[in-house]
């Protein structure tokens, strides 16, 4: 499972969160994990949404 | 014919020439020729002791398996990266145990590490099946080899291996795209003990696609048991997705077989020449564009200990805490933080009492990170945390 992160700043998403290995992974198409996550999404799986952003940005 | 010099090996010694008019000349030790000058150059048989290295010559990161940030010498049986830049890779689970220096053999001379495999089982391997080890070359360290140009360069894959199984073994190279690969073999006549392997292999295809970026370049396969759906005719290109040769010796297939391999070098050529040992530094630092951490280099991730730690004073309640990678890695790079304290996974430690807390991600690239530890400290307590990063391939 995976949760999408959300800039504190632009509150879009900038990562997403592999639950299971505390991973977080950049929205980057060159990096492998990003590309796992893409094929997860591809398979019909919604990741969980992004937390409200942290204050104080 | 051909002139020749000879070391002679027997009766009274000496130095034995003979002579013709071909042009061509044979070093010889003891009757042996070794080395062969014509009007082209020089052939050598064997290994060319070279002392000296030209830049970067072994393509391969971590040949003399002497990294291993995340395991730090432990053992273990999951499809991950073993030592740096070497993946376990296996289609069943629980077929065998990896590590660096597996069993504590003795590594062949001028080596001080191995990478070790031990089959825990007879397995059958199904025709789809797959086991063995692998390293994806990044494309910018091929660029030069030119393949899939008219203008292709051989290269020749060399390595020592040690297994308690005798036969002809085999492995394979394919680019990113798997629609180009060379299954080969090799052979080990003797039971435990270390032999060379000396594997020279022609350019691909013209027209055949090798990436010359920051994806995969070349795909070094080496095999510890194939299904025949991705086993092939050894010595030749093929369009098909091999990562072995047909026939090859499958090591899963005997209960406790060992396999160990070191001194893995890929270079430019036809001809093996001595293995390119390079300072702990740089070979560090090549594994670093593909995984990092800041714990010491014997610690592995996730162990309680401050040493190498990140850390930082809050001075208010919201605290930002970047980090800049040992070195640029390949691409924007995952990356995981780790309790100092406890150890665990995906929580940073506060205070003095070390209270384990969450974060935030505010930004992360190839160069480095930023994290916003979540509510819970205050102003004047210590805000730490361990990482690693991984931009494999």
């Amino acid at each position: 499972m995976y949760k999408l992160i959300n800039s504190p700043y632009t509150n879009n998403p900038i990562s997403v969160l592999k639950i299971a290995d505390n991973l977080c992974i950049p929205l980057d198409p060159n990096n492998t994990d990003y590309q796992a996550y893409l094929k997860w999404v591809d398979a019909g799986n919604t990741p969980l949404p992004a937390d409200e952003p942290a204050t104080g940005a | 014919m051909a002139s020749s010099i000879n070391a002679s090996t027997s009766g009274p010694g000496g130095v034995i020439t003979t002579a013709d008019n071909s042009g061509i000349l044979n070093l010889q030790s003891g009757g042996n020729t070794v080395a062969t000058v014509n009007s082209a150059g020089m052939t050598t048989v064997g290994t060319v002791n070279v002392p000296n290295t030209f830049g970067f010559k072994n393509r391969i990161i971590n040949g003399a398996m002497v990294i291993d940030q995340r395991n730090s010498g432990a053992s273990g049986t999951a499809t991950v990266y073993t030592v740096d830049r070497w993946y376990f890779d296996a289609s069943q689970s629980s077929k065998g145990t990896w590590g660096q220096n597996l069993n504590s053999v003795t590594p062949p001379a001028g080596f001080t590490n191995y990478l070790g495999f031990q089959s825990s089982s007879s397995y059958s391997v199904g025709s789809t099946d797959y086991f063995g080890f692998f390293q994806k070359i990044e494309g910018y360290n091929i660029a030069d080899l030119g393949w899939g140009t008219a203008n292709g360069k051989t290269i020749t894959l060399s390595f020592w291996v040690y297994s308690s199984l005798t036969g002809t073994f085999g492995g394979a190279l394919k680019n990113n795209s798997a629609n180009q690969c060379y299954p080969f073999t090799y052979s080990i006549s003797s039971a435990n003990t270390w032999t060379q392997v000396f594997i020279t292999i022609p350019a691909p295809n013209t027209g055949s696609t090798w990436l010359t970026n920051n994806s995969t370049g070349i795909l070094l396969y080496l095999s510890l048991g194939m299904g025949s759906t991705y086993s092939g005719t050894a010595g030749t290109w093929s369009g098909n997705n091999y990562a072995s040769a047909t026939g090859a010796t499958s090591v899963v297939g005997t209960n406790s077989a060992t396999w160990y391999i070191t001194g893995v070098q890929l270079e430019v050529g036809s001809q093996a020449t001595s293995f390119d040992f390079r300072s702990i530094g740089t070979e560090l630092a090549l594994c670093q564009r593909y995984y990092s951490k800041s714990y010491d280099l014997g610690t592995a991730p996730g162990t309680s200990t401050s040493l190498g730690m990140i850390s930082n004073i809050a001075s208010t309640t919201i605290i930002d805490m970047g980090f800049r990678y040992p070195v640029n890695m390949r691409t924007a790079a995952s990356f995981a933080i780790y309790d100092p304290n406890t150890g665990t996974a995906g929580n940073y430690a506060y205070g003095a009492a070390g209270t384990s807390g969450t974060w935030a991600t505010i930004a992360q690239g190839s160069t480095g990170f930023v994290i916003r530890p979540q509510a819970g400290f205050g102003a004047g307590n210590g805000v730490y945390f361990h990482y690693s990063a991984s931009a494999e391939l």
